[in-house]
C-alpha cells in the first residue's frame, strides 16, 4: 500500500533524526564492506542479518536460503567487478522509513544491513502520493534513466512489462532461487500467490514488497456495547456482530449511521481512482464461487443483473456515509476513523496498525478497533465472501539499469520472507504482510495485532485480483467513471454498467484481443474458491 | 477634494465587505497553520476557527523536526523544495523578463517581430499539459529533467508573454518625446534603450516581474512532470504532506503554504514603492 | 473567449502599425531585441508541433514499448481526429471550461472594477486595505487547493458560517455534488485572481487623467454616465489586456481544481487541462493526446488570427 509516510513512535525520533543525518552525508561513509561483524552477533551457522535485539536470530540466514544467495551472489559480482556502486531505487516516500528507520531498538535499519553486507549504496528517491506510475512512466518514455529498481502498483505490471521498460526476471529467479512459494515461509497460495503477484503471462516481472488485501475493521466498543445490542436485536432480530452478509452490512451500518454525532455507519472508500475496489467486493461475490469481470472469450460480464444490483447497493450504500464520501480519499477515512467517526471500514491492512496504536495520541480509537473478514452473499453452497487486492507495491528492475542482476538481487533479499518480516515489522511504512512467514511472526503480530493478523490471514483466502491485464487502468477508468456517474444521479445503474461495457469493447480492441484473453486467464487462475458456511 | 461622508461609509462598508469574505481562505490556512494535530480533523460541532493550543510543531515538522504532538517524521523535509522553486522561479522570471521586455520594447519602437504578438498569445493560452509529452522528451534528450535551471527555462518560455504584453503596453504609452529628445543629443538607440527607457520603466518592469514571479511561484504541473527529486517544488512536494495515521498533514500543508506566501510577499513589499509608481505610470502622458 | 482576444489584438497590434519607420540601425536593433524572444518561441513550438504532428497520426502509447520515432509502426491516419470529434468527453472538458470562464471572468472583472473605483484616490488606511486585497493572488494554487478542499467539507468552515446566518446546521456537501462542486471550484478561482484584475484595472484607472476626480465623480448624478464616456474608453487598452490575462489563464485552470475535486464528481469538474492530464497519465494514449492538442492549437490560431484580421480592417 502507497501512502504513508512513515511514522515513528515517539522513541524513534530522536533515531530518525540521526538516521536522516546519516543519509546526508552516507556517501563518504559508505561502509567498508570488509568490516567483520563479530561472529558471535549471529546465531550460529547464520551468515547475515540483523543483529542487536531480541529475537534478531529468526531475521538472521543462513547460505543456503534466499537471503544468503542473494548476499552470496552479490558478493560474488563485486569480486567480478561487475556490481554497481549504488543502487537507484524509486519508492513511494511513505514506504521508505521501513527501509531507512531502524527497529526495533538496537536494530540496524534495513538499508545499514544492506550496505554493510553488500557495500552496495542503497539510494532511495522518494516518489509522492499516487505518482508513482506518473514518474516511471516518465523514465520509461524520455529514457530517462534514473533508476534501477521502481516501485508500483501492481495491476501496473502488466501495462510497464508492455512498455518494454522492466525485465524480464525469470533466469535471476532460476539462477538464484527465491522460493517464493515456499510452503512454510511464502506467498499465501503458493504457486498462484506467486503468479498473481509477481507474474505477468507467465514470467517474472516483479517482486512484491507489499500485502494491500482489503480488510474490514469495526469499532469494538460500539459493536460491545450491551445497549447497542439490545437495541440492535430489538430492531433487526438477530445479534449485533460484524457481518457476514451485504444485507447484514448494510443494516448495521445504517442502524449506527448518527451523523448528527459525527458517527458515520461505514466509510468504506466511494471516490474517484478508490471507490471501485468496494464495488468489486459486492460485485464479484454475485455468484458462487465468483462472479467474473469477463469470460474466458474476453466478453465483459458486468452489464448483467449482477452488475445493475452491485451497482444499486454501492449507490445506496451512500445513505450510511459521510455528505462528503465522493470526495474523500484515504487520508479523510484515516482521519476521520481515528478520530472516532465511523463504525466499520474497509481499509488496507495497516489502519490497525496505524490507529490502534498507543504511539498515535491524535488517535481515539486505540484498544477500540477489530477487524473482520469481508461480507458476502449467501449461494446455495454457502457465503462468498470477496474482498479485493488493490495497489501493492510490486518492484521491477528497470530496463535501462546497468546493472539488473544486482537489482534483482537486492529485491530477492528484501522481498524474501525473513528480511521482509523483519521489515514489515517495522511501524515506520506501509509495507504489509502477505507472506505466511509474516503472519506468524510475532514482532509483525505485535505491530499488526494479533486481532487483526488472522483476520488478514483469511481475507488474503479471499482475496480477487483487481485487473492486471494491460489496459488495466483505462479499463478501471471506464468503470469508475461510471460508477462515479452512478453515485452522483447522473446515470442510473443499468446505464453504468452498460455504458462501462462499451468502454471496455473500445479499449480491448486498443489493447489487441489475444493478449486480452490469455491475460484474463492468468488472472482468473488466482480467483479463490473458498466458500463460508451460510450464518445459521 | 470634496468626499462626501456617505460616499466614505459606503466606501469602508464595501471595502470590507469584500475583505472579510476573501479573507476567510487565508485566515484559515494561517490558523490551520499554527493548529496542534488534534485540532485539524474538526468538523461541525467541534470546528474551531482559531487554535486552541498554538503550536510552531506544524513549522518545526516540515524542516525535519519532530513536534511533539506529531508522531510522523518526513523523509524529505521543506527545504530543499523550498529551494528548488526560489531558484526556478528567480531565474524563469529573469528569462522571461529579459526576453519579454526586450521584444516588447522591439516590436513597440522599431515594429520588429510583428508575428510576436500572435505566437506569445498562443505560447501563453495553450495549456501546458497538452504538449507536456513532446517536453518531456526533449528536455530528458536535453538533460533538463528534475534540473533547477530546466524548469527556470521553461518558466521562463511560458511566461514571457506576459512579461511581453504587460510590457508592451508600458511602452506604447511612453511617451517618446524623452527618447527622441536623448537621440537628438546624439545617443545611439541602445544607450537611449539602456538609460533611458529601461530607467524610466522601473515601476512597470517591478510589477511585471512580481506578476511573473507569481505565476511562476505558483506551478504545480509543469514541476510535476518535469522533476522527479533534487528540484521537487514547493507545490509538488505539498502532497509528500499525508499520513496514515492522521489522514492529509493539513497542519503541515498549511504551515508550508504560509511560508510559500513569503517571497511574494516579501516582494510585493519591497516593490511597493515601484507599484505604486507603476500604477500612476500612464500620468506620464498628460 | 473569442471576442476578448479579439480585441486584445487589435488595440495593442495598432501602434506596431504606426511605428516609426527607421533606419537599417533601427531595424537591426529592432531584431536584435526581438530575437532571443524568437529564439525561446521557436524552441518552445518547433519540435514539440512536429512530434505532435507525428504521432497524432499515429495509435503510439508508451505502453507499446517502441520509442517515440517509431512510431510509424501504429499508423492510422486521421483516426484519432475523427475519434476525437466523436469523443463527448473531450466536447464537454470543453464546453464546461468554457462555462468555468464564462462565469469566473465577469465576475472577477465586476469585482476588481468595483473595488479599482473605491480605491482610485486617497483616503486613510488605502495602502494596507489594498495590500490586504492582493494576498490570495500570494497564496500558491495548490495550497489553496487544500485549503478549499477543506473549506467545503460538509462539517466544515463555509458550512459553518453559512449555519451561522442560517440559525440551523447547515452540512451542504459541497464537493459531491456535480453542479455544487463546479460552484466551489468556480470559487476558489474567483477568490484568487480577483486581485489580479483589481490591480491591473486599478493600475489602468488611476492613468486616466482627472484621476482626482474619479470619487468626487462617483457621487454626481451622472457619474455613471461620465464614468462611461470618460473613463471606461481610456482604460479600453487595459480592460482588455486584464480580461485577455485572465481569460487566457482560465483555459488551462488546473492546480486547483484537481487538488480539490481531481475533477470530479465523475467529470463534473473536468476542465480541459484536467481532461488532458488524465488522458496522459493514466490511459496513456499519447498518439490521441496528441490529436487532442493539435486540434486545440489550430483552433486557438484560427481564432487569434481572425480576430486580428477583423481588427486591423476595423
Amino acid at each position: 500500500m502507497t501512502h504513508h509516510p512513515r511514522f515513528s513512535r515517539r522513541r524513534f525520533l530522536s533515531a530518525a533524526a540521526q538516521t536522516t543525518a546519516l543519509v546526508a552525508v552516507s556517501s563518504p561513509l559508505v561502509l567498508r564492506p570488509g568490516r567483520a561483524r563479530a561472529a558471535s552477533d549471529l546465531a550460529q551457522g547464520m551468515i547475515g542479518g540483523p543483529t542487536g535485539f531480541p529475537g534478531a536470530e529468526r531475521y538472521q540466514y543462513g547460505p543456503d536460503t534466499p537471503e544468503g544467495r542473494a548476499i552470496e551472489a552479490v558478493k560474488a559480482l563485486k569480486a567480478a567487478g561487475k556490481a554497481p556502486e549504488r543502487i537507484v531505487l524509486g519508492l513511494s516516500d511513505g514506504s521508505i522509513g521501513q527501509i531507512t528507520q531502524p527497529f526495533p531498538e538496537g536494530a540496524p535499519s534495513v538499508k545499514d544491513l544492506w550496505e554493510q553486507e553488500t557495500g552496495i549504496t542503497l539510494d532511495i528517491v522518494g516518489v509522492p502520493n499516487g505518482q508513482e506510475f506518473t514518474k516511471v512512466m516518465q523514465d520509461v518514455s524520455t529514457n530517462g534513466g534514473g533508476f534501477d529498481i521502481y516501485a508500483v502498483e501492481w495491476n501496473r505490471l502488466g501495462d510497464l512489462a508492455e512498455t518494454g521498460g522492466i525485465i524480464a526476471l525469470d533466469d535471476f529467479v532460476a539462477a538464484h532461487r527465491p522460493e517464493w512459494d515456499d510452503p512454510e515461509r511464502g506467498y499465501v497460495n503458493g504457486k498462484q500467490g506467486v503468479s498473481l503477484l509477481n507474474e505477468y503471462r507467465g514470467t517474472v516481472y516483479g517482486v512484491s514488497l507489499d500485502g494491500d488485501f482489503q480488510t474490514w475493521n469495526h469499532r469494538t466498543d460500539l459493536f460491545n456495547d450491551p445497549n447497542e445490542q439490545k437495541a440492535f436485536a430489538d430492531k433487526h432480530g438477530y445479534e449485533l456482530a460484524p457481518p457476514k452478509t451485504w444485507k447484514q452490512h448494510d443494516e448495521i451500518a445504517a442502524f449506527f449511521h448518527r451523523p448528527d454525532q459525527g458517527l458515520f455507519g461505514s466509510t468504506d472508500l466511494r471516490n474517484q481512482g478508490w471507490g471501485y475496489t468496494n464495488w468489486y467486493q459486492r460485485y464479484v461475490s454475485m455468484d458462487a464461487p465468483n462472479q467474473f469481470l469477463f469470460a474466458d472469450d474476453g466478453t465483459a460480464l458486468i452489464n448483467s443483473e449482477a452488475g445493475w444490483q452491485a451497482t444499486q447497493e454501492y449507490v445506496d450504500s451512500l445513505s450510511h456515509h459521510s455528505p462528503d464520501a465522493i470526495s474523500w480519499g484515504w487520508p479523510e477515512q484515516y482521519g476521520n476513523f481515528g478520530n472516532g467517526g465511523a463504525a466499520m471500514t474497509c481499509a488496507f491492512s495497516n489502519l490497525p496498525k496505524f490507529l490502534d496504536n498507543p504511539a498515535n495520541e491524535g488517535s481515539k480509537v486505540t484498544g477500540k478497533v477489530g477487524s473482520h473478514l469481508p461480507p458476502g452473499r449467501e449461494h446455495d453452497d454457502g457465503i462468498s465472501a470477496r474482498t479485493v487486492l488493490w495497489l501493492n507495491l510490486t518492484a521491477c528492475v528497470s530496463s535501462q539499469s546497468d546493472h539488473p542482476e544486482a537489482a534483482y538481487l537486492l529485491l530477492q533479499w528484501l522481498g524474501s520472507s525473513r528480511i521482509y518480516s523483519w521489515m514489515t515489522a517495522n511501524p515506520s511504512g506501509y509495507f504489509d504482510p502477505f507472506q505466511l512467514a509474516n503472519f506468524a511472526d510475532p514482532l509483525v503480530r505485535e505491530t499488526y495485532h494479533d486481532y487483526h493478523m488472522d483476520v488478514v490471514r483469511e481475507s488474503v483466502e479471499r482475496t480477487v485480483p483487481t485487473i492486471n491485464y494491460p489496459g488495466a487502468t483505462a479499463f478501471h477508468n471506464a468503470l469508475d467513471e461510471n460508477l462515479m456517474a452512478a453515485l452522483t444521479g447522473g446515470m442510473d445503474a443499468e446505464q453504468a454498467m452498460a455504458n462501462t461495457e462499451r468502454q471496455w469493447k473500445r479499449i480491448a480492441r486498443r489493447v489487441g484481443e489475444d493478449k486480452l484473453i490469455e491475460a484474463i486467464q492468468a488472472n482468473k487462475a488466482a480467483w479463490p474458491t473458498v466458500m463460508d458456511p451460510a450464518s445459521s | 477634494m470634496q468626499r462626501s461622508l456617505s460616499f466614505e461609509i459606503f466606501r469602508y462598508a464595501a471595502i470590507f465587505t469584500f475583505l472579510a469574505l476573501s479573507l476567510i481562505p487565508t485566515i484559515w490556512m494561517i490558523s490551520m497553520a499554527f493548529k496542534p494535530i488534534a485540532e485539524w480533523q474538526a468538523s461541525g460541532a467541534d470546528l474551531t476557527w482559531w487554535p486552541e493550543n498554538p503550536t510552531l510543531d506544524n513549522f518545526r515538522f516540515i524542516f525535519g523536526e519532530s513536534g511533539s504532538d506529531l508522531i510522523v517524521a518526513l523523509e524529505r523535509t521543506a527545504g530543499r523544495p523550498i529551494l528548488a522553486s526560489l531558484l526556478a522561479a528567480t531565474f524563469g522570471t529573469l528569462i522571461a523578463m529579459v526576453a519579454g521586455t526586450s521584444a516588447a520594447y522591439g516590436l513597440s519602437r522599431f515594429g520588429a517581430g510583428g508575428n510576436l504578438p500572435l505566437a506569445l498569445i498562443q505560447l501563453r493560452i495553450f495549456p501546458p499539459m497538452a504538449v507536456m509529452i513532446p517536453v518531456m522528451i526533449m528536455w530528458a534528450f536535453l538533460g533538463l529533467i528534475d534540473t533547477w535551471y530546466g524548469l527556470a527555462l521553461i518558466y521562463g518560455i511560458v511566461t514571457m508573454p506576459f512579461s511581453f504584453w504587460l510590457m508592451k503596453t508600458f511602452f506604447d504609452d511612453m511617451p517618446r518625446e524623452i527618447e527622441d529628445a536623448a537621440l537628438v543629443e546624439g545617443c545611439s538607440r541602445w544607450r537611449v534603450f539602456l538609460k533611458i527607457t529601461l530607467p524610466m520603466m522601473r515601476p512597470a518592469l517591478a510589477s511585471s516581474a512580481l506578476f511573473v514571479f507569481i505565476l511562476n511561484w505558483s506551478d504545480y504541473l509543469i514541476a510535476l512532470l518535469l522533476t522527479t527529486r533534487d528540484w521537487v517544488t514547493i507545490p509538488v512536494y505539498m502532497a509528500s504532506l499525508s499520513s496514515s495515521m492522521t489522514g492529509q498533514l493539513y497542519g503541515a500543508k498549511a504551515a508550508l503554504g504560509l511560508i510559500a506566501a513569503v517571497p511574494p510577499v516579501i516582494m510585493g513589499i519591497a516593490i511597493q514603492k515601484q507599484l505604486v509608481r507603476g500604477l500612476t505610470f500612464g500620468a506620464l502622458k498628460e | 473567449m473569442t471576442d476578448m482576444t479579439t480585441n486584445d489584438m487589435g488595440a495593442t497590434a495598432s501602434p506596431q502599425d504606426a511605428a516609426v519607420p527607421g533606419g537599417s540601425e533601427e531595424k537591426r536593433l529592432g531584431l536584435w531585441l526581438t530575437l532571443p524572444a524568437q529564439l525561446l518561441v521557436i524552441f518552445i513550438a518547433l519540435f514539440p508541433i512536429l512530434m505532435q504532428v507525428y504521432i497524432s497520426l499515429t495509435d503510439w502509447s508508451p505502453l507499446d514499448g517502441i520509442p517515440w520515432y517509431r512510431a510509424y509502426e501504429l499508423w492510422i491516419g486521421l483516426l484519432n481526429y475523427a475519434d476525437l470529434a466523436n469523443d463527448p468527453r473531450f466536447w464537454s472538458a470543453m464546453w464546461r471550461t468554457c462555462i468555468v470562464m464564462a462565469i469566473c471572468v465577469p465576475v472577477q472583472f465586476l469585482l476588481g472594477l468595483g473595488l479599482a473605483i473605491l480605491f482610485v484616490d486617497d483616503f486613510p488606511g488605502r495602502r494596507v486595505l489594498y495590500s490586504t486585497i492582493l494576498v490570495p493572488m500570494m497564496v500558491v494554487p495548490a495550497v489553496a487547493g487544500y485549503m478549499f478542499f477543506m473549506l467545503f467539507q460538509s462539517g466544515g468552515p463555509v458550512n459553518d458560517i453559512l449555519s451561522f446566518f442560517a440559525g440551523r446546521p447547515v452540512t451542504i456537501a459541497w464537493l459531491s455534488d456535480p453542479d455544487l462542486a463546479l460552484f466551489a471550484t468556480i470559487v476558489s478561482d474567483i477568490w484568487q485572481w480577483t486581485p489580479l484584475m483589481f490591480l491591473i484595472l486599478l493600475a489602468g484607472m488611476v492613468s486616466v487623467p482627472q484621476d482626482q476626480q474619479m470619487a468626487a465623480v462617483l457621487l454626481g448624478a451622472s457619474w455613471w454616465r461620465r464614468f462611461r464616456t470618460i473613463v471606461l474608453p481610456r482604460m479600453k487598452t487595459i480592460i482588455i489586456i486584464a480580461v485577455a490575462i485572465r481569460v487566457i489563464e482560465n483555459f488551462k485552470v488546473f492546480d486547483n481544481f484537481y487538488i480539490m475535486t481531481g475533477g470530479g464528481p465523475g467529470v463534473a469538474t473536468e476542465t480541459i487541462s484536467i481532461y488532458i492530464y488524465k488522458v496522459t497519465q493514466q490511459e496513456l494514449i499519447w498518439g490521441y493526446v496528441a490529436a487532442i492538442a493539435l486540434a486545440i492549437l489550430i483552433v486557438l490560431s484560427v481564432v487569434s488570427a481572425l480576430a486580428i484580421k477583423k481588427l486591423r480592417s476595423a
